[in-house]
């Protein structure tokens, strides 16, 4: 998923540390810094569980095409993918897969998949859920 | 200073610039306050100025005739100039009136209407249903915006945002990819009338004064001619709820919002038309934020709110399409 942890983490240090110009000062400069804190509150909840959550996601979607033997999608083969990167790249695949998949139920009036296929929407959305607690 | 030079020259008297700072929010316009001091009269102004890289690439001229077309009808900030090339602020602007003393929510927290949401809500959605109300051909929004067919309404809008996610998509996104598939095979009935559609109207993009009165009505810059129930889904979104489900925009019920917009706007509100506006306006948001990663990540990761837009909202609006979606399927079964 784009933007990835590193890139948030990366941007907030960037934010911090460019120069300031003097009409940033007041209000602009502390929501500014409202928001990198949120940011940050929200990278550590990423940093705790999202490469699980994405893991999770990529072996619910490897179950859902290699259930739906009637349709002609394939599977991405299983690569090695052991770093944050490695593995949102093969999420890209699976979920490029599923897209095809889907597309291919809904063409073909096939309403329980369908509703299998929405109920996994549920559930991947929930699964990268970020917590984000009312604000002052 | 820029802004002295410019008004100097097109106000035809010295003009000098106090006060410059500029204002947080608004990802899609760079934006400051300022005073203006010209033959001993103090003018309390607003610039919007387009940033290098933008949430939005809308017109800014729309925007600023939306405040011409607005102004008078509905509590808006006055508009005074705008400025398609720069002139001497190198790129593109607009300066209106600058209203001082009120409250803008933030999306991010609870209850910020406290105990005038009622009050507020009341008045928030019959400003909508006046809009809702208005003939747009003799106005100057009317007079540069392209007015769809009662029937293209929601194709023209599905066509739009759908392109946006294909320009700015990074990663596959298959529950609004779903969404989209969804709301083609099954369009809402025709506009009941084509309207002026806000485009963004949400508890964040009004200024309140703190004890239930809405002083004025911003962030005119998505504004087009549609159906207006358009507007009514954006504004139900659950991502403007303020943490709250029982209400929308943090301040009434549904029921009494749909009630305050049919008395203001002599129409009706039609559900199966309500739902797919409200499908729609997920897939809008979640394209919004397709767009703010894109521009989050072009311009080094540096501007926070494109940051924060392009990655919990867009995670927070796939839980709302996926939920959506279900509904929708069950309901057109």
């Amino acid at each position: 998923m784009t933007p990835t942890l590193p890139e948030i983490l990366r941007g907030n240090f960037m934010s911090l540390a460019q120069p300031q110009t003097p009409d940033m000062a007041g209000d602009f400069m502390t929501s500014r810094i409202g928001v990198i804190a949120l940011l940050n509150l929200l990278a550590a909840q990423d940093a705790e569980r999202g490469t699980a959550a994405i893991v999770a996601e990529n072996a619910a979607i490897e179950s859902m095409l290699q259930a739906s033997t009637t349709y002609a999608v394939v599977c991405p083969d299983p690569a090695n993918a052991i770093t944050p990167a490695a593995i949102d790249a093969r999420n890209a695949a699976l979920r490029r897969a599923l897209i095809v998949l889907h597309t291919a139920v809904e063409s073909l009036g096939d309403n329980d998949t369908d509703r299998r296929i929405l109920a996994l929407y549920a559930l991947m959305a929930a699964g990268r859920r970020l917590e984000l607690p009312p604000l002052p | 200073m820029q802004i002295a030079a410019y008004l100097t020259r097109v106000w035809r008297v010295p003009v000098t610039i106090e006060h410059l700072a500029r204002i947080p929010g608004g990802a899609s316009r760079e934006t400051y306050r300022f005073d203006a001091t010209a033959g001993g009269r103090i003018r309390q102004l607003i610039l919007r100025r387009d940033p290098v890289g933008s949430l939005l690439d809308t017109d800014r001229q729309i925007e600023f005739e939306a405040y011409r077309t607005a102004c008078g009808r509905l509590p808006v900030p006055e508009p005074i100039a705008f400025e398609r090339d720069g002139a001497e602020l190198e790129r593109p602007f607009f300066l209106m009136e600058r209203i001082d003393g009120g409250i803008v929510a933030s999306p991010f927290t609870a209850a910020p209407f406290g105990s005038h949401a009622s009050k507020i809500g009341e008045a928030f959605f019959r400003h909508l249903g006046t809009l809702a109300a208005m003939d747009p051909a003799p106005t100057p929004l009317g007079d540069i915006l392209a007015a769809p067919a009662p029937y293209t309404c929601w194709r023209v809008a599905l066509d739009h945002w759908a392109g946006v996610i294909d320009a700015d998509e990074a990663h596959p996104q298959p529950i609004v990819r779903a969404a989209i598939r969804r709301l083609r095979a099954h369009p809402p009935p025709p506009a009941q009338a084509v309207r002026i559609v806000h485009g963004d109207y949400r508890s964040g993009n009004i200024i309140h004064d703190g004890v239930g009165g809405i002083l004025a009505i911003l962030d005119w810059e998505m504004a087009h001619l549609g159906d207006p129930i358009e507007d009514l889904g954006w504004a139900f979104d659950p991502i403007w709820n303020h943490f709250d489900d029982g209400v929308v925009c943090g301040m009434i019920p549904r029921a009494n919002a749909i009630a305050a917009w049919e008395a203001a706007s002599g129409l009706t509100v039609d559900p199966v038309a309500l739902r797919w506006w409200s499908l729609f306006n997920a897939v809008k948001g979640q394209a919004i934020w397709t767009s703010a990663a894109r521009e989050y990540r072009a311009n080094g990761c540096i501007d926070p709110v494109l940051g924060i837009s392009g990655w919990y909202t867009a995670r927070r609006h796939d839980e709302i399409i996926a939920a959506q979606l279900i509904a929708f399927a069950e309901a057109t079964a």
